[in-house]
């Protein structure tokens, strides 16, 4: 416990985190999919790294601000400084008591009253009664709820509820706390006031680690900050700095050219995991060239490869001027005008049964030399089907032999046509 | 293994307020909601009472009491498996914004069905009174088999709750199991009568038989208690708790994502 007393031991200390999430398109949740499952195996599992190698450390007493557009990373962030989640590789150190809000109010009972509400939240976050007992007329006070702390909470407004929520949070004395994009809510009367709290904290040498979408409000309140993108740190450094360049990314108007998704498909477009040997195999690619560009100059490979490493198969080509786009592209409505599909098709796939990693990689062949501009990999599995063959390749083949002129053989084959 | 137990003897006040919530909730219209909790085993007592001595000529003297008393024990398992089963799913958007010892959600179920089980307990000494019964010294032996059965609950709702992450359909299966299992325990009968040659097999493989026959023994026969018997029961108990801790600490790792 000693070395926390000393003032430059970090608060909070992420060495070359990775968080990865599996997802799976059939996701076996049941007895029913795992006895299923027993007979045909497993469709592809798509993985997404939700944080990438992030190393950062946060000062003892210290107000830090993350920012970074939706989906860049930062509430993964957060929930493995709050223990809520473990990294995938890495460490995290959290060096002190800490006290989340992730949202406020989150544990909250609607049938309980404000007054076991508190306890309860208390509680929650390992504090005796005792302990509770001691900070409740403040927090009441606080929240301005002296009225109504017996009334079961369903009755209260959003208002009183984040007031509460609040008021449990600054009252809890943590050593860290963890702030996610909670001041939204509340109106500007509940924000000054939830600053000046956090403000009287922060004079008592509260390390606080703060999210928020608000660029002014982390300029203004922090003193260092950290820019996440795609799971990756972009920079850290002096909140203003940080600001602008998280300002100057929201703005920026020029999108990469980039791939967007690699994936095996039937013959009607639709997303498939397993390929049946002998069949098909249709790969579609969906590429992302931003403002209406032309796919000219653009090479596209496709490799497949296979669990053992082995290089089965690669084929690249040219990408046409006019590559037509999507479809139904993608989820994601922000995708669509600049989302460009193209699609390779394997005739009468030759493998009997294997999982093959497809991999699509983009090129750039204006460049001198073939620069590599973006790579996207998907799994996928070739199931035997019907196919009774032997080995890893299914090859055009029959079986042949010549009928040697023999009275018994003659004999036989009459009798084989008798049969038939 | 030490650091966890430390953290859960911090976050003990936890336990207690996740029973005072559940109670509070469940009898929330005051003592009406008590009596209300009551009223589900005395209705169940006049149904097989009926059934069993009406119907079947069942010969048990004072069948009331007798099936008064597994009930009630029944009952706090039927209930701590139901739900524990499910804690960890019914709190998923708590689990994804606090973080506190995951294994309390599952046995705080069992602590707050013990309180109610408790609190019903009186019931049974109304009964017997009203019934003419006698009361022996080892009554004082309840106790004790409330807390083999409160391990053994433990150690099953710990497995229960763990498996349910990976296997959401174990809810139907457990729904099924319990029913069978409810016929399969001596509650309305008496093994011994009933079926003399599974005796040692009923008390070997279903540890609510052994608990509810215990129970028959202090409080109905009010005969002595072999201690062995429920030594057994309870070292049982105490291994189902050693493999579900053991499965729920790989469980409540992966809960941030797989809730």
């Amino acid at each position: 416990m000693a070395v926390l007393n000393q003032p430059d031991y970090p608060a909070i200390e992420f060495r070359d985190v990775s968080r990865r999430f599996v997802l799976h398109h059939e996701r076996r949740a049941s007895f029913q999919d795992w006895f299923v499952g027993l007979v045909r195996p497993r469709g592809a599992a798509e993985e997404f790294w939700a944080l990438r190698d992030v190393t950062f450390a946060v000062r003892r007493g210290e107000t830090f601000g993350l920012v970074g557009r939706n989906g860049a990373g930062k509430s993964t962030l957060l929930k493995l400084v709050t223990r809520i989640l473990e990294p995938s590789s890495g460490s995290v150190r959290v060096n002190g008591r800490s006290y989340a809000m992730l949202e406020l109010g989150a544990g909250f009972h609607p049938e309980l009253s404000g007054r076991d509400n508190v306890f309860l939240n208390g509680s929650l976050y390992g504090f005796s009664r005792k302990e509770m007992a001691r900070r409740f007329d403040q927090i009441v006070k606080f929240a301005e709820l002296e009225r109504f702390i017996d009334t079961p909470v369903k009755h209260y407004s959003s208002g009183m509820y984040a007031r509460l929520g609040f008021g449990i949070a600054v009252h809890m004395e943590p050593e860290i706390l963890v702030i996610d994009e909670v001041l939204a809510v509340g109106d500007q009367n509940f924000q000054q006031k939830c600053y000046r709290a956090l403000d009287e904290l922060k004079a008592g040498g509260t390390t606080i680690l703060f999210v928020s979408h608000d660029a002014n409000a982390v300029r203004a309140f922090c003193d260092r900050a950290a820019l996440l993108s795609a799971g990756q740190l972009l920079d850290v450094g002096p909140a203003e700095d940080i600001v602008d360049h998280y300002q100057r990314l929201l703005h920026e108007t020029e999108p990469r050219v980039s791939l967007l998704r690699v994936r095996p498909v039937d013959r009607l477009g639709f997303p498939c995991d397993e390929v049946l040997s002998g069949e098909d195999l249709r790969v579609e690619v969906l590429l992302r060239i931003p403002n209406g560009g032309g796919a000219a100059g653009l090479g596209l490979q496709l490799d497949l490869i296979d669990d053992a490493g082995i290089h089965l198969f690669g084929a690249s080509v040219d990408l046409p001027s006019d590559l037509p786009y999507a479809r139904q592209a993608s989820q994601r409505a922000s995708d669509l005008p600049d989302t460009r599909v193209a699609e390779l098709v394997i005739r009468a796939l030759p493998l009997t049964t294997a999982s093959v990693r497809l991999v699509a990689t983009l090129l750039d062949l204006q460049r001198d030399g073939r620069e590599v501009m973006d790579r996207r990999e998907t799994q996928a599995r070739v199931v035997p089907g019907d196919y009774t063959g032997r080995g890893l390749l299914r090859l055009d083949h029959h079986w042949s032999w010549e009928t040697t002129p023999s009275p018994d053989a003659a004999n036989l084959t009459a009798g084989q046509v008798g049969r038939h | 293994m030490v650091s966890q137990t430390a953290e859960i003897i911090r976050y003990r006040s936890l336990i207690g307020n996740l029973v005072a919530k559940d109670l509070k909730v469940r009898y929330k219209s005051s003592m009406l909601g008590f009596f209300w909790s009551l009223l589900n085993p005395l209705l169940m007592m006049m149904v097989f009472t009926f059934v069993f001595t009406k119907l079947l000529g069942e010969t048990i003297p004072h069948f009331p009491v007798f099936v008064l008393i597994g009930l009630l024990s029944w009952n706090w398992t039927s209930t701590s498996i139901a739900a524990g089963t499910t804690s960890l799913v019914d709190n998923a958007s708590l689990i994804n914004k606090v973080y506190f010892p995951r294994i309390l959600l599952p046995i705080s179920v069992v602590a707050s069905n013990m309180a109610n089980y408790i609190l019903a307990l009186p019931v049974i000494l109304v009964a017997m009174l009203v019934a003419g019964m006698d009361f022996t010294p080892w009554i004082l032996y309840v106790p004790v088999i409330i807390l083999v059965q409160m391990t053994f609950l433990i150690g099953a709702v710990l497995i229960l709750s763990a498996v349910h992450i990976y296997f959401r359909d174990t809810t139907v299966l457990v729904e099924v199991g319990l029913l069978a299992w409810f016929f399969m325990t001596p509650i309305f009968y008496s093994v011994e009568d009933v079926a003399p040659n599974y005796v040692s097999l009923m008390y070997r493989v279903n540890p609510m038989a052994s608990i509810i026959a215990e129970l028959h023994t202090v409080l109905y026969y009010g005969g002595v208690p072999d201690p062995f018997f429920m030594a057994r029961t309870f070292v049982t108990a105490l291994a189902m708790v050693v493999v579900g801790y053991l499965l729920f600490n790989r469980v409540s790792r992966q809960l941030g994502e797989r809730l």
